[in-house]
């Protein structure tokens, strides 16, 4: 087509805009909207609380080595193991999850920033002052169990403002795979890391704004006479529920969509069946909204009962929630098995985490059989432990993955895949004893940790076992710590360097500002792995 | 080379259509309106719940002393139905680029939200409870408390997008902002309706 109208000349009226230099310094992060930014701050800040969780854990794992007395902790038993649980799931998995979400799912679904990147900054911020204040509330005696009710109060009003962060953040980032997918990349074609944070961002949505309400409940509740949630005491009986299933395997849904995009990469061929993978990452989480199944009121805080244990659906969702993750493990070895796989530390980590999470999925089923008896026991404590680890491994094999395009940077191999094996033997360590102990009826700790006398001695062998395993859990994060600390070095890292197949892949390592200078075609879920199949076509062509 | 050759040629050659106008803002709004639903939603959960219990054992719900008028709690159901008519308007009109009627739209819009708020407050004053003196009372409290809250901050949100709306920003197919806004206060009005029945009617 031919273009007849010159160019207007630009008028010598108008005036150029000065550039201005780029922000430097602490001004940098702190004013920062740049996903990519915020993303690695989510991260930092997320392994920085794990520190404080893993230590914890360690001491609450010892501290139950003697079941008759508690020497470490006395009294304060019940709060370091609730600052350990909350400081775990809503400071570490969750923040770490959306971080690398925040730094990726913009650039594969091909989009120039996140949807608000104000609001995801803003959220990065507030979770940073509420998480403090959560764990400085348990410093001055606060939180759940705590005695000082102006720390409890502390706490709960952090929390609120803790989960309105998350939930902010997770918005930030399903708006993005809804709104700002590049054309031709549509829902069916959406990259599975990308698909599996949009299911989560909906769920957590859902399910976190009803702990939100009860902990504001909570609050009004003890500010005006402690008249039914039981004051200090029965806090944690209202955040208790996200740590059982259904709504545990809420924060395992990222999961499956990492491991689900690392797996064809090294697989060296497309996801077979990539639309069944979809549909098994959305019955997960549709499985997993789970904010019906908590323990009840009662109108003076007498009774916390908690009949959905056993009832119909309980058990369904308990028995259904194996399929979708044993269907993507089986979708990932007929991945791996066709193509021309390659071992890496991703691919390592990632499966090992997905193994995890379906031993914690699959204790879960278990938990359901009511003639097993295992309610209230450490075997809840075993399968909580096996899927959040398991989350936290796979969200660690995507920091590996994609750390290219979130730091700028390779992790070193080694390290990080050492520090996988460290966290899967360690889970096992840490939470297969629990479920035995478990299965001989001991009961979880905040609920008194008893154990039949006869059975006294095994349990505590099985809890000096777990203790260790812990260990070894901090250990395999340490690992991840120091590759992530480990200085970039002179030299550049290559775009592509895994010969991934999705459009993070398509730009620089890292990426610059507005992410794209141009984008592949997408015909495919694979845009770059089918760009890089034509080119190689076209070049063996005579 | 053909007529009809050569028009393909053409169309070859053209600039690729461009994609329609991303639609974040309505995305991220009805993600955000089903996190604020839910936690309404969880409070009533509570409530109904506990009522249950009590109704179940045979005893009044609400303790004596309690004075909740099904009138005022309709009235404010009607006004906040009246309020999504209005709002309907303001989307209508920004779409055929009538910037006058989106305006007053808005205006009453936000006028009926005021009044539903101020119909809640007046209710707290002849509820005849303080909020520590019962957990009846501490919940409907909590409860209309914090949908107010939610009222109050789509009454912001449309007012935003109707300062927008001034600024020629919002017309036409650029609507999507006072779009989002109206589908926020919309489920406002449906979270209400479930406070209505719960608190006014089942009492």
């Amino acid at each position: 087509m031919t273009v007849t109208e010159a160019p207007r000349a630009a008028s010598p009226a108008v005036v150029e805009p000065t550039p201005q230099a780029p922000t430097t310094g602490v001004a940098a992060v702190v004013g920062s909207g740049n996903p990519r930014m915020v993303g690695q701050l989510f991260v930092g800040t997320s392994l920085v609380f794990l520190l404080v969780a893993g230590v914890v854990g360690v001491l609450v794992g010892f501290e139950r080595v003697d079941t008759a007395s508690n020497d470490l902790f006395g009294d304060d038993v019940f709060r370091a193991y609730a600052l350990h649980t909350v400081t775990g799931l809503f400071l570490v998995v969750l923040p770490l999850l959306l971080g690398l979400a925040t730094a990726i799912v913009p650039l594969q679904v091909g989009a120039s920033t996140i949807a608000f990147p104000r609001a995801s900054a803003a959220a990065y911020w507030t979770y940073v002052a509420s998480g403090a204040l959560v764990v400085a509330s348990f410093a001055v005696d606060g939180g759940p169990f705590g005695t000082d009710v102006a720390g409890v109060e502390l706490f709960l009003v952090a929390m609120v403002a803790l989960l309105a962060s998350l939930v902010v953040a997770a918005i930030s980032v399903g708006a993005t795979v809804l709104a700002l997918r590049a054309p031709g990349l549509t829902l069916r074609r959406t990259p599975l890391f990308s698909w599996s944070m949009l299911v989560a961002a909906v769920i957590w949505s859902l399910t976190l704004p009803v702990l939100a309400a009860l902990m504001l409940l909570s609050w009004v509740d003890l500010r005006h006479g402690a008249r039914f949630l039981g004051g200090e005491g029965g806090i944690y009986d209202r955040i208790a529920w996200v740590f059982w299933q259904p709504t545990l395997y809420a924060f395992a849904i990222p999961a499956l969509g990492i491991v689900g995009d690392i797996v064809p990469t090294f697989a060296r061929r497309r996801h077979v069946k990539h639309g069944a993978a979809l549909f098994l990452i959305g019955l997960f989480g549709a499985l997993s909204f789970g904010a019906w199944a908590q323990l009840g009121f009662s109108l003076d805080g007498s009774a916390t009962s908690a009949d959905f244990l056993f009832s119909g659906p309980w058990v369904v969702v308990s028995f259904a929630a194996v399929v979708p993750v044993l269907g993507l493990l089986g979708l990932w070895t007929t991945t791996s098995r066709r193509g021309s796989p390659r071992v890496g530390a991703p691919l390592l980590v990632g499966f090992l985490g997905a193994l995890l999470v379906l031993a914690g999925v699959a204790a879960g089923a278990a938990t359901s059989i009511d003639a097993l008896d295992l309610d209230g026991t450490t075997w809840m404590t075993g399968q909580a432990n096996l899927v959040l680890i398991g989350a936290l491994t796979a969200g660690l094999a995507g920091v590996t993955f994609w750390a290219p395009k979130v730091f700028g940077k390779l992790l070193p191999d080694p390290l990080a895949g050492l520090g996988g094996m460290a966290l899967f033997l360690g889970a096992l360590v840490y939470a297969l004893p629990d479920l035995a102990s478990g299965a001989l009826g001991q009961q979880r700790l905040v609920q008194g940790g008893g154990i039949p006398d006869a059975d006294v001695d095994t349990a505590e062998v099985l809890n000096l076992v777990s203790a260790i395993g812990s260990i070894v859990v901090v250990l395999g994060v340490v690992a991840f710590v120091l590759a992530l600390a480990r200085p970039r070095g002179r030299a550049e890292v290559a775009d592509d360097p895994w010969d991934g197949h999705t459009l993070e892949w398509a730009t620089s390592s890292p990426p610059p500002v507005g992410n794209f200078a141009t984008l592949p075609g997408i015909s495919s879920e694979a845009p770059v792995y089918d760009a890089r199949h034509a080119t190689t076509a076209t070049e063996a062509a005579p | 080379m053909t007529a009809t050759t050569a028009n393909i040629e053409l169309l070859a050659d053209a600039p690729p259509a461009e994609p329609p106008r991303p639609r974040v803002l309505l995305a991220g709004t009805v993600l955000a309106s089903g996190a604020a639903a839910m936690m309404i939603l969880a409070l009533m959960g509570v409530y109904l719940e506990l009522r249950d219990q009590v109704v179940s054992a045979g005893d009044t719900w609400l303790p004596e002393g309690a004075n909740i008028q099904l009138t005022p709690g309709t009235m404010g159901l009607v006004t906040l139905l009246m309020s999504a008519d209005t709002a309907a308007w303001a989307v209508w009109a920004l779409r055929r680029y009538d910037r006058n009627h989106a305006l007053l739209a808005i205006a009453v819009t936000e006028l009926l939200g005021v009044a539903f708020i101020v119909g809640v407050v007046y209710g707290w004053q002849q509820l005849g409870l303080g909020i520590g003196d019962s957990t009846q009372a501490l919940l409907i409290y909590t409860i209309s408390g914090a949908h107010v809250a939610m009222v109050g901050a789509g009454l912001l949100f449309l007012l935003v997008m109707g300062f927008r709306a001034v600024g020629g920003q919002l017309t036409g197919r650029a609507a999507e902002g006072v779009s989002a806004a109206v589908v926020y206060w919309y489920v406002t009005i449906a979270v209400y309706a479930v406070i209505w029945y719960g608190i006014y009617v089942a009492k």
